[in-house]
Order: structure tokens, then C-alpha cells, then sequence
């Protein structure tokens, strides 16, 4: 049965701060930067307003936010921080740090294009950079699956059996600064949801001491990088419960999880998109449609773990698929692009894959861009 | 109550066990042992890149008997930050949290990170063991190196003063700053005792002989440590927030007086690193001393 929800409006960032205000995080540490500020001053707000039972850490920058989250982490309670862009960048190795060492940290990033020149406006480039650090990383295309995916990433991080760390993506200003309308459940439901976090994969004790993170020699160290792997292997199956769970509770789906696809099952042309562009991909579906053409979308919402198996899966059925990426790995393509194409090669699925690298430092997406794009590939 | 060689000598628990990769006479080890041991039970340690994050062991034989985070080089006091708030949530707030690291982290690359949680007066305590040097990546010069010390990057002798960490931290308001010699360990576990009574952020800096960075004979680890004391190179005091005064410690009192100071040659002439330093090195090193005797003073 589905819960009873509040139908408000409110803005991409106002959506993350609710999800973590529901969760109940223990010990919260963040530091400003454009465009993810906004939920760094929800969250102080929630504590000093006593809405929030929690350790709020006024830290010096980003480097010290998630290090402070790390500490909290290891002595196994709730943890929540968020950045975006340069702040990202600059807490790099305990980003790495934070997945490697499988410490179940939320920390969604407001998506910003990268310096230099100076810009706020989005791209995936920031969150793109850090897709090998051992986080699982979702896309979301509104600001009802910011919350929706953010109280979701709890359930699924803090699981014993995946004990991995969740970067819940939402495109700068597009999402984190508009305002759009939001279902927000019961806080109690919310917390029933999550559930608390009461048997903690790690937590220091000074009666059973450990050393955590010691010099490690390359059998162990590799045996660890391996339950890594496996771990996110197991990720896919765990988001797609915790998403079917929610579906359940709160009436709402994003396709299975790991993916999600628009209009028809099989198409003469398929938009492969991550985050807002896949919502605007919908808008350029339809009117193409509307012309008589083929074409459906597919929407990457779980791009770490990699959801191979479905994109495969869903390939299958379709003949050319072509992919928006909004970050480029320089020297090569596009990244969602690149993992698509290696995927259906490896898995013999001889479906056409081509792409465009589209909305760098915010460039607008329009559905026409989109259309013009289509119409052109269906040509080719 | 002031802490007696008898009391050192029956350690609560050993909290460096056998099995840990320390040089022979590296004071930063046996400095180790006395303090942590002193609280083994209560400790909780956070450990950035460092010789520490060597000298602990490796794998399951981790010779550290205490809860042991390792963490980035810039990282530590933001960890244990993270790791006092979270111990304030659970009630386990009597467990004392205690950054053991290297010169290398304390006055350079993790200054930011810990003048932050000094400034947001976090339960802890940092501990800087000074060797003067990176020791971990091979002895090249930090901002504590010494004037005139020859370093792996400094091969012609470090020309640069020493940063004074204690007053930078001081001057951010810490609740308690002391320093200490791995030759006076009475004394150092009593400052470590009494850091640990306080609330807020408490910072010891404590000279250990470091004898493959020093090319010093490890041996006279102590020796030059105590030298270290006797020469007036490194000044023993400590520093309470409530009072905002520094009172030399009983070991070093009379050393402020520099008629009393043995030559500083006798420590330099110890330790290799120092092998071939010119009279106008051997000065600048003194007046160095004598500034940072200047800068005690004005808080005593
Ligand atoms: C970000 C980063 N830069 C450089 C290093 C390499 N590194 C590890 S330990 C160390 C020097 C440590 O010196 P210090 O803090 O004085 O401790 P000691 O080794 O002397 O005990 C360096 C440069 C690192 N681990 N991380
Ligand atoms: S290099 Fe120096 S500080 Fe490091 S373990 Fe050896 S003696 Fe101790
Ligand atoms: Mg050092």
C-alpha cells in the first residue's frame, strides 16, 4: 500500500536536504561551493532549528568534509555530506579513500563543469572524473528522484552485504536551483524506510582493536580492489530491491533502477542519456513520433555499477542507439558513450552505437537540439 | 600527580607490540609506547602518511594494540574530528582520540587541516613527533627542518627558519600546547595525561632522534635528544589557554637562561646531517633558537 505523501514545490537541492533530514544522519560535514551551497545551509539550518539531531562539522574545505565524514563512518554511525566540481576535485584522494576503504558515505554532487574558465553552469565532467573510485554513482533526471534516489542510497550503502559509498547526481541549476514539485512522504515513513543504522559494517572498538587502511601487500591488497568488484556486482541487485521496495512504499519508479527506458521496446533509433537531458530526450521522443518516426530512449539512471546486463539486454531489441554524453574523456569520446559501445561489442550485440558530446559548461539541451540530432542520425 | 619512571615502567597495557618496523633507536617509537600505553585502553589513534604509518606493522601482525585509522597525509585531524563528533553521538565520549603524526603533515601539508579543527576546538589531541624531516619518503626538508641541516633536498643545508607550529597554534586558540623530548619521557606522558584531561583541541609537539635521517648512531638517540633539551634547540614548555601563560617544564627550566645552555656544536656535532655546516649556518641556527626563546618569552 502506498503511504500518504505531501505534494510540495521546492528546488533540486531543497529535495536532497529533506532525504537526508529523514535519514537522520549522525554527523553531517559539508563546505560551500556553487551550486551545491544550498544544502549545506538547509542541513545547518534543520540542526540549529533542533529539526535534525546531529553533529553538524563547520569544516575548512572539502578535503576536511569528507575526511570528517571518513572518521564519523569508521566509528559506524550515519553520515552525510554533499559538494560539487572543484570541491570535489579537491577532496580527490578521500574520495578514493572513502570507496576503497567501502565506508557507506552520501554525498550527493550538484554536477559542475570544471575550471578553467570559471563557469557554475553543469556538466557531468566533476562526477565523470571520479567514476573509478569505488562509488556507486545514479543520475537523476528531477527533482523528485534527487529525493527519491538520495533516501534510496542510504538503504542501499549502508546494506552489510554492499558497504559502498553512493554519489546521488543531480544537474547543477537545472535541477538543484529550479523548483518543480515534489511528493515528500511522511518524515517517519521516510525513516521506516531507511531504517536506522544499528549494526554497522565498521565500527572502531577499543576492546577488539584493528588498525584500518595499514601497509598492505599486493595478495591482500588485490584480494581487497576483487571484493570490491564483486560488491558492486551485487550493488545492481540491491538498488533494483531497494527500488522495487520504494515503488512499493512510495509509488514511484525510475524503470528498474539501473535503467530506464522510454516509449516503445523497439526502435529504429534509441537517445542513450544520463541525468536532465534524459528527461528532455521524453519531450523530443514524443514530437518525433508525432512526425511518424521510430525512435525510443534509454535512460542510464545507474552508471555505477555499470548495469551491462540490461543495457545489453535492451540493445538487443534496437538498431542504432546514440548516445549524449555531457563530459568527454579528451583523447577518446564521450564516457557513456565509450562504455556503451565496449559493452555491446564484448557481448557480440551488433546494434550501431554513435554519439555526441552535447551541454559542456551548460550549454542548453534543448528538445530541438536533441531532434536535430535524431534526425540527422536516421538519415545516416 | 606527576608521572615517576616506576609508573612508566608498569604500562596498563603494552600498546606497541612486537612485530612493528621502527629503526633501531627512533624516538618517535618509544615515545609511542610510553604515551599510548599510559591510556591504551581509552585511545583511539589516527595516523596520517607518516613513519608511523609504517612503524605500526603490516597486515595481521599490526604491532599498534589500539584502535588504528590510517589516513591521508592532509587528512588526520579532520578524521579524528569526524570521529569525536560521531563518539559524542553514541555517548562513548570518554574514549580519547589522538593524532599521532610527523612533522611533515603538522607543519605542512595538513596546517589547514589542523588550525581548522583547533579552530573548531574538536575533542583531540594532536601529537607531532618531529624529526625534522619527511622520514617516510627518505629524509627531504620540512617546514620544522632545522637551519643548516643537509636533507635530501636541501644537500647543501637547510637555510629556512623553523615554522614554530606550537605558537601558530596558540595563536589559533587551542585549549592546551606543549612541547616535549622523547629524552625527558616523565614529563612528556605527564603533559599527555594532563592534554587528555582537557576539553578541546590540545596539541604536543615532541622532539624524537631520528637516527637513518640524522646519520646519527642509535645509540645516542637519547643522548641527542637530551642534547637537544640541554643546547637550548628544542624548549620545553607548556602553554594553558585558561592562563595564557607558558611555563617551562621542569627538564628544560633552566636552559631559558642561556648562560646556562651547553654549545649548540655539541648537538650538531652528533649527527651527520649537520656534517660540514659553516660557522654562518652554525649562527644563523642559534639565533633561530634564540627566536623562537624570544617568542616563548612573550608568554611567560
Ligand atoms: C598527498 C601526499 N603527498 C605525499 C605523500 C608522500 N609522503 C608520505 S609520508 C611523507 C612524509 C612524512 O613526513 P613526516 O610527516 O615528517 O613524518 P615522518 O615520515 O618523518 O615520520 C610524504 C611526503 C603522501 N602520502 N600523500
Ligand atoms: S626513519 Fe626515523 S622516525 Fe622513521 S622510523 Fe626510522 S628512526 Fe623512526
Ligand atoms: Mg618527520
Amino acid at each position: 500500500m502506498v503511504v500518504k505523501q505531501e505534494t510540495k514545490s521546492m528546488t533540486g537541492n531543497d529535495a536532497a536536504s529533506y532525504a537526508a533530514l529523514f535519514a537522520k544522519p549522525d554527523v553531517i560535514a559539508a563546505y560551500p561551493i556553487t551550486p551545491q551551497t544550498t544544502i549545506v545551509e538547509n542541513l545547518s539550518r534543520f540542526v540549529d532549528e533542533g529539526k535534525l539531531e546531529a553533529e553538524f562539522v563547520i569544516v575548512e574545505s572539502e578535503h576536511s568534509a569528507l575526511a570528517a565524514c571518513m572518521g564519523a563512518a569508521w566509528s559506524g554511525v550515519r553520515t552525510f555530506t554533499a559538494t560539487s566540481s572543484q570541491g570535489l576535485l579537491y577532496m580527490a584522494e578521500n574520495v578514493f579513500w572513502t570507496g576503497y576503504g567501502r565506508l557507506p558515505i552520501i554525498m550527493p554532487v550538484v554536477n559542475r563543469c570544471l575550471a578553467p574558465g570559471w563557469n557554475i553552469w553543469p556538466d557531468f565532467q566533476d562526477s565523470m572524473a571520479f567514476r573509478d573510485a569505488g562509488w556507486i554513482q545514479m543520475y537523476t533526471k528531477n527533482n523528485q528522484e534527487v529525493f527519491d534516489t538520495t533516501l534510496q542510497a542510504f538503504k542501499i550503502s549502508e546494506s552489510k552485504d554492499i558497504a559502498l559509498p553512493s554519489m546521488p547526481c543531480l544537474d547543477g541549476f537545472v535541477i538543484s536551483h529550479t523548483t518543480g514539485q515534489v511528493d515528500l512522504p511522511d518524515p517517519e515513513d521516510a525513516f521506516e524506510f531507511v531504517g536506522p543504522y544499528d549494526d554497522p559494517v565498521i565500527a572502531l572498538d577499543v576492546e577488539n582493536p584493528w588498525a584500518y587502511g595499514s601497509m598492505t601487500g599486493p595478495d591482500q591488497y588485490s584480494k581487497h580492489r576483487r571484493d570490491l568488484m564483486v560488491a558492486m556486482e551485487r550493488a545492481k541487485k540491491k538498488i533494483i530491491d531497494v527500488h522495487k521496495e520504494f515503488e512499493e512504499r512510495f509509488g514511484r519508479s525510475y524503470g528498474n533502477g539501473l535503467i530506464e527506458p522510454y516509449g516503445d521496446d523497439e526502435a529504429d533509433l534509441t537517445l542513450v542519456t544520463l541525468g536532465t537531458i534524459g528527461d528532455e530526450a521524453h519531450e523530443a521522443i514524443d514530437r518525433l513520433k508525432a512526425e511518424g518516426h521510430n525512435v525510443n530512449a534509454l535512460r542510464v539512471r545507474t552508471f555505477r555499477p555499470f548495469p551491462v546486463e540490461n543495457i545489453v539486454e535492451f540493445a538487443k531489441k534496437n538498431h542504432k542507439l546514440v548516445v549524449i554524453d555531457r563530459a568527454a574523456s579528451f583523447g577518446h569520446d564521450g564516457p557513456l558513450r565509450i562504455e556503451v559501445e565496449a559493452v555491446l561489442k564484448r557481448h557480440n550485440v551488433d546494434t550501431s552505437v554513435s554519439g555526441k558530446i552535447m551541454g559542456l559548461g551548460g550549454e542548453d539541451v534543448p528538445y530541438s537540439a536533441i531532434i536535430d540530432l535524431a534526425k540527422k542520425e536516421l538519415k545516416e | 600527580m606527576p608521572v615517576t619512571q616506576k609508573d612508566l615502567m608498569i604500562k596498563p597495557k603494552d600498546a606497541l607490540l612486537k612485530g612493528h618496523f621502527a629503526c633501531a633507536g627512533c624516538g618517535s617509537a618509544l615515545a609511542f609506547r610510553h604515551a599510548i600505553g599510559s591510556v591504551a585502553d581509552k585511545a583511539v589513534l589516527v595516523v596520517p602518511a607518516s613513519c608511523a604509518s609504517v612503524y605500526q606493522g603490516s597486515g595481521k601482525g599490526v604491532a599498534f594494540n589500539v584502535p588504528t585509522i590510517n589516513t591521508a597525509f592532509a587528512a588526520s585531524d579532520a578524521v579524528a574530528s569526524g570521529i569525536s563528533r560521531a563518539l559524542k553521538r553514541k555517548g562513548k565520549d570518554d574514549l580519547k582520540v589522538i593524532v599521532w603524526g610527523g612533522d611533515g603533515s603538522a607543519a605542512d601539508i595538513g596546517i589547514a587541516t589542523e588550525i581548522g579543527a583547533c579552530d573548531r576546538q574538536e575533542n583531540i589531541l594532536h601529537v607531532m613527533y618531529s624529526n625534522n624531516v619527511y622520514g617516510n619518503t627518505g629524509g627531504q626538508r620540512s617546514g620544522d627542518t632545522m637551519i643548516g641541516a643537509r636533507t635530501a633536498t636541501t644537500p647543501k643545508g637547510n637555510t629556512t627558519p623553523r615554522k614554530m607550529v606550537p605558537f601558530i597554534l596558540i595563536a589559533n586558540n587551542a585549549r592546551y600546547v606543549a612541547t616535549a623530548s622523547a629524552a625527558f619521557l616523565e614529563d612528556f606522558v605527564e603533559k599527555f595525561q594532563k592534554a587528555l584531561s582537557l576539553e578541546g583541541f590540545k596539541f604536543i609537539q615532541i622532539d624524537i632522534s631520528c637516527p637513518p635521517n640524522w646519520r646519527a648512531d642509535s645509540a645516542q638517540s637519547i643522548e641527542i635528544s637530551r642534547l637537544g633539551v640541554q643546547t637550548g634547540i628544542w624548549p620545553l614548555f607548556e602553554w594553558d589557554r585558561e592562563t595564557n601563560i607558558a611555563v617551562l617544564s621542569r627538564p628544560g627550566k633552566k636552559y631559558g637562561d642561556k648562560a646556562n645552555r651547553k654549545p649548540i656544536s655539541d648537538w650538531t656535532s652528533l649527527q651527520g646531517r649537520f656534517r660540514g655546516i659553516t660557522d654562518k649556518e652554525l649562527i644563523a641556527l642559534e639565533e633561530d633558537t634564540e627566536r623562537q626563546w624570544n617568542f616563548l618569552r612573550k608568554f611567560m
